[in-house]
């Protein structure tokens, strides 16, 4: 392979870290009372260029760089263009949510660059090594992003819990790949399936995949490895919220799906149960956590911790089915979860004056386009069709049917029954006549980032609801990069033709 | 069938009026107008399919296909038979019926108005969808403009009303989807008429066993679970006796206006999807399920017709009052689905009792969102109030008004003459020899109706007068009883005369609607044989003679029940 | 020669006590330096399982990885004891018992 392949395969992390770096640099050289708001549209702009990069890298064959530790596919591809995404409408919400003199500004955009790095990186990983590299670059850039409010007296907390639990979970991962390692010779993703046929210490690669799992687990905040989320965000600045709950998660799911179908498909029927019991009391403690919940951000992270355990229902899928679905659901939820603290954001502002779900009190009379596009993505996190919220779920329950997991698809969708309650008391009280104390009274001004950022969501969201076909056929895509499911030819289920070949091999 | 046709068009008015109404929020009374002008467009429009749908045709009309997702089986399929024509027109109708209601009712700014007619194009949606998923993503969306009107526009208690109202739905519709995604697994397609025909040969029972390995249950029995599924779901949406918890608290807190639509179009839906769904696709599991379906059929007859002569207030009286007509339909839905076997006799009756159904639909549709819309000129000349208690006297003060109200609550007790009555007497003349007793036990909730409605007409009407309008006197001041109530504006009769007008035309003429229906009936009412064939040449014209002779026929009986029901009087 | 299995034991005692002072210890910094002890256990499991492997194919990877963790392990410590100083300041104590504005 000749050089300019090699460095193609990670252009989106080179665009990103020369942003950073970029940011780093101008910032200590401008005035000090010079606004930092440019360097936030540096940012955005890296993001956008990174997004393009990796849509281009879809034209990129399939293959390897850097001794084998890269690899982009359809699958990794399908996760950076998701996170650059991501960071680029958050780049657009911190510039909308943030005073201009805001403390040390430009660090928060570099950070954020970085953070993006690490992230990209976890997806395009095939190297165990690297991907732990890239999970600590996305973390430590996170746990800094999470107490960026360094003067008030929650953001630390928050950064300090997320920081001791992250660490903890972090140790964890290390060790299930050090056991892995022990009993396979290898931290190759791609090797390690091989290494596990002829390994004679299985159970020690199964104890190293349980504490892999629980390490990914404590990431994506699924339960019972869930307990610093609702402080985390409660804490944390909402713009940075919207931007930890969604691409690091996403990441950490890319990473989790690759190391159970690329590296681990012989084990499934080990990590199967767990992932089960994982998406189970996931779904079922997000929501009855956030049934209970007063305060909007806390809400939404118990909300987050019930979507990750839909996404989780989609692991015990093991087909090409459960992947895309996999992916499909990482797209809708991280694009309305941006969608909806962008507006919580600008509303409350960086300095989170709108806590309560009673403090939105007629919101949507104060401001009709603000009340409007979060009742849009309360709706498509309920999964009202037309909205991305919708087809997510029907795929990943579809999927689960599909495979026979009949008793974890009436969990979910009962949870998503319950659901409906918190989301639309939140609704209610956007649309409830505000009184005249209400905090709500104030809400700036709408500003052109933010139009663009909802702008983004909302559409995307929409495309996502109604023409959903091309996104489902790019995540398939990405799901048949695993060569579990090249062997078995999985047709397009709904054709006809399909759906006479299921029946023709069931018969036999 | 590439090109956009008239049904496509005719779900996309609404939307666009919804648009335009939102575009010209600032100027109230012209979005208000440009609101009725697009509602009154829509029913001219249903009026224009109905005139050129043919009768006598079996099977969907003005169908329409184009691709959507092929990879998750969803396709938009659109086409109407009878029933969908049928419920076109009621939705059109009831939906201008709402709006003309709320036109002096101050507090439903543009944004009301927007939302009615995007329910309507829901509601459109629903009615002419053939494929399951694009039906379930307009049935859901239906639900959103609703949960909104019930929402912003009702009385203090709306907030956990328009809850419980779209907890329930929701519920129902979990099951409704689960069921189709196991359908879909096991047979490969959401279309709803490629599922009845293989119901029809028994493929689809056959693919059940064979596709989907349920802890080894067979594909009857897995049939049945799906089938209980379904009928959840539109057992909660029409209501159905032990699912209707969400309805009087719903139907009371919500402005009357939304009462109407809500009544006369959204419970239809559950109806439909009896219809359209539970009766072609699982026939088989209603027959072997039809003693307990006949007893919940009883039972949203009976029981609601007591809880409604319990109630204090007017709202929750004709809430209850609206399950118990719906009652009607879903016991003539299930005694069409008996099992007959060859008995020619019966298939008479069958039709008897499903062209009843279709009426019924109409009727009660017409009728409920008209005495919703009286209350709502009730509750705006006594400000807000609606207790029975409360008033007393109506007539001598407002005759115009109760005399119309009048007849809308006699055609809701199905005196004949009005729209109720051959609708009722068709589905009780089905359900006789088909299912005896149950018709029996019906009776009685006839009979409870004829007493809580004649009851309000006492109470309301006549005796002294009540607070309702005392109340109103010290509002306004004046000295005279008689000026603390106006009654009926000119425009308020203008408007209200053709609704009237269409119960007296649907009550002494219902061939109007029947003999729109024959062919959807007859294809109904065909024997499910492998010979469906030989059945499609010969049978439609054999059988609407039949039905000729069935809708007939009751014309020979209603002097009977005339004097019945003047006896229940 | 001592067996790989006795290294591998050793680290993972070292393992379940970080664990277990996570779990149990009150002053911040000491839950931080239990994450530390985590973090060398594994350290000393790579190492072992680097030595075992390089008897067998010469594959000795598990080595790198201990430098990279240990490099990540001081990046680490940056950060958190820079958010244990902003806490301290805002908050005057190192008890978590008393970082508690936000309950669990």
């Amino acid at each position: 392979m000749n050089g300019s392949m090699t460095v193609l395969r990670i252009l989106p992390e080179i665009i990103f870290t020369l942003t950073g770096v970029a940011i780093m640099l101008i910032d200590p050289v401008m005035p000090k009372q010079a606004s930092r708001k440019p360097l936030g549209w540096l940012a955005a702009f890296g993001a956008l260029a990174a997004l393009i990069a990796s849509l281009y890298q879809y034209s990129l064959p399939v293959g390897t760089a850097y001794f084998g530790v890269v690899q982009t596919d359809a699958f990794s591809v399908f996760f950076h263009v998701l996170i650059s995404g991501i960071i680029l409408v958050s780049a657009l919400v911190v510039l909308d949510a943030v005073h201009p003199d805001t403390e040390s500004l430009g660090e928060l955009f570099a950070l954020m660059s970085f953070g993006a790095v690490g992230m990209l990186l976890m997806t395009s990983g095939v190297e165990l090594l690297l991907v732990f590299i890239g999970l600590e670059i996305s973390s430590i850039s996170t746990y800094i992003l999470a107490g960026f409010r360094r003067k008030t007296a929650k953001s630390p907390e928050s950064a300090l819990k997320y920081f001791l639990l992250g660490s903890f979970a972090t140790a964890f991962f290390l060790y299930g790949i050090a056991l892995t390692y022990g009993a396979t010779g290898t931290t190759r993703i791609t090797d390690i399936a091989a290494g596990l046929a002829t390994s004679h210490a299985l159970p020690i690669a199964v104890v190293g995949l349980a504490f892999i799992v629980i390490g990914l687990a404590f990431k994506v905040s699924a339960a019972p490895f869930h307990l610093w989320t609702p402080d985390v965000y409660e804490g944390a600045p909402s713009p940075i919220v919207g931007l930890m709950s969604t691409a690091p998660k996403a990441a950490a799911f890319a990473v989790l799906l690759r190391i159970a179908y690329e590296a681990f498909p012989q084990l499934q029927n080990h990590w199967m149960p767990l992932l089960w019991i994982l998406a189970a009391v996931s779904m079922t403690i997000g929501n009855l956590g956030a049934l209970r919940q007063k305060n909007v951000k806390r809400m939404l992270a118990y909300s987050s911790i019930a979507h990750a355990g839909y996404l989780l229902v989609a692991f015990t899928v093991l087909s090409t089915d459960g992947v895309a679905a996999a992916s499909f659901y990482a797209v809708a939820y991280a694009v309305m979860n941006v969608g909806i603290f962008a507006v919580i954001s600008h509303a409350g502002g960086y300095e989170d004056r709108l806590t309560l779900i009673e403090d939105y009190k007629g919101l949507a009379y104060r401001s009709p386009l603000l009340g409007g596009v979060m009742a849009f993505f309360l709706l498509s996190l309920i999964g009202i069709p037309f909205t991305g919220g919708f087809f997510g779920k029907f795929y990943v329950f579809a999927a689960a049917i599909h495979s026979g997991m009949i008793w974890l698809a009436i969990i979910g969708l009962l949870n998503s029954g319950i659901a409906v309650f918190y989301y639309l008391r939140v609704l209610t009280a956007t649309y409830t006549k505000p009184m005249d104390s209400s905090p709500v009274l104030n809400v700036p001004r709408v500003s052109a980032p933010l139009c663009l950022a909802m702008a983004l969501t909302v559409a995307v969201t929409l495309v996502l609801g109604i023409i959903p076909g091309r996104v489902l056929s790019m995540a398939r895509h990405a799901a048949e990069t695993f060569p579990v499911f090249s062997t078995q030819q999985t047709p397009v289920p709904g054709t006809a033709s399909a759906v006479m070949a299921a029946i023709n091999t069931k018969a036999r | 069938m590439n090109s956009i046709g008239p049904l496509t068009l005719l779900t996309a008015l609404p939307i666009a009026g919804a648009v335009l109404v939102l575009i010209l929020k600032r100027a109230q009374k012209l979005s208000r107008a440009v609101a009725i002008v697009i509602a009154v467009a829509a029913l001219l429009a249903t009026l224009v399919l109905w005139a050129r749908f043919d009768s006598a045709a079996p099977g969907m009309q003005f169908q329409e296909v184009h691709t959507w997702a092929p990879s998750v089986g969803l396709t938009y399929h659109v086409g109407v038979d009878g029933l969908g024509i049928l419920l076109l027109v009621l939705s059109a109708v009831v939906v201008l019926m709402s709006l003309a209601a709320s036109w002096r009712n101050a507090s439903h700014g543009p944004v009301y108005f927007a939302l009615v007619l995007l329910l309507e194009a829901g509601l459109f949606g629903t009615f002419t969808a053939l494929n399951f998923l694009h039906w379930f993503i307009f049935w859901e969306l239906t639900l959103l403009p609703a949960f909104f009107l019930v929402r912003l526009w009702g009385g203090p208690q709306r907030g956990r009303a328009s809850v419980q109202f779209f907890f329930y739905t929701m519920v129902g519709s979990v099951a409704l989807l689960l069921a189709f995604l196991a359908l879909y697994l096991a047979t490969g397609t959401y279309d709803f008429t490629t599922l009845a025909q293989m119901a029809q040969n028994g493929g689809l029972a056959a693919a059940l066993q064979q596709n989907l390995h349920w802890g080894g249950w067979s594909g009857g029995h897995i049939a049945l679970i799906l089938f209980w599924a379904v009928f959840l779901g539109f057992a909660v949406k029409t209501p159905v006796v032990p699912f209707h918890g969400w309805l009087p608290d719903t139907y009371s807190e919500a402005s009357s206006e939304t009462t109407m639509l809500l009544t006369g179009a959204m419970s239809k839906m559950g109806i439909f999807g009896f219809l359209r769904i539970l009766l072609p696709i699982f026939p088989a599991q209603m027959q072997e399920m039809l003693t307990p379906l006949l007893w919940l059929a009883v039972a949203s007859i009976v029981l609601p017709a007591f809880a409604a002569w319990r109630q204090k207030d007017l709202k929750r009286t004709f809430a209850y009052s609206s399950v118990n007509h719906l009652g009607y339909c879903v016991l003539g839905v299930c005694v069409a689905a008996k099992l007959t076997g060859v008995d020619p006799s019966l298939a008479i009756e069958k039709s008897a009792a499903l062209t009843g159904v279709l009426l019924q639909i109409f009727s009660h549709g017409l009728t409920a969102a008209a005495l919703f819309w009286f209350v709502a000129l009730l509750e705006r000349r006594s400000g807000g109030l609606r207790g029975l208690e409360d008033f007393g006297g109506l007539r001598k003060i407002v005759p115009v008004f109760c005399g119309l109200m009048g007849i809308a609550i006699f055609a809701s007790l199905g005196l004949p003459g009005l729209n109720g009555f051959p609708a009722e007497f068709l589905i009780f003349k089905g359900a006789f020899p088909l299912a005896g007793w149950a018709a029996t036990a019906a009776l009685l909730g006839l009979l409870l109706t004829a007493v809580f409605l004649l009851g309000i007409l006492q109470k309301v009407f006549f005796g002294p007068l009540g607070k309702g309008q005392l109340e109103t006197k010290t509002d306004t001041n004046s000295s005279s009883l008689p000026a603390a109530m106006r009654d009926l504006s000119t425009t308020e009769r203008f408007a209200l005369a053709p609704a009237i007008a269409l119960m007296f035309v649907l009550g002494l003429y219902p061939q109007l609607i029947a003999g729109k229906m024959a062919g959807t009936v007859t294809q109904w009412t065909t024997p499910a044989t492998s010979a469906t064939e030989a059945y499609k040449t010969t049978a439609p014209k054999h059988n609407a003679a039949r039905l000729e002779a069935a809708s007939g026929a009751w014309l020979i009986h209603r002097k009977a029940q005339a004097g019945k029901a003047q006896v229940a009087d | 020669m001592v067996p790989v299995s006795y290294y591998l034991i050793l680290s993972a005692i070292l393992f379940s006590i970080g664990v277990g002072a996570f779990l149990i210890k009150r002053n911040i910094i000491t839950i931080f330096m239990s994450i530390e002890l985590m973090l060398n256990a594994v350290n000393l499991s790579f190492v072992a399982f680097a030595n075992y492997w390089n008897q067998i194919n010469h594959q000795f990877s598990g080595q790198i990885f201990v430098f990279f963790v240990m490099v990540v392990a001081a990046a680490e410590a940056a950060v958190g004891l820079a958010i244990i100083i902003a806490l301290f300041r805002t908050r005057k104590t190192l008890n978590v018992d008393q970082v508690d504005l936000m309950k669990l």
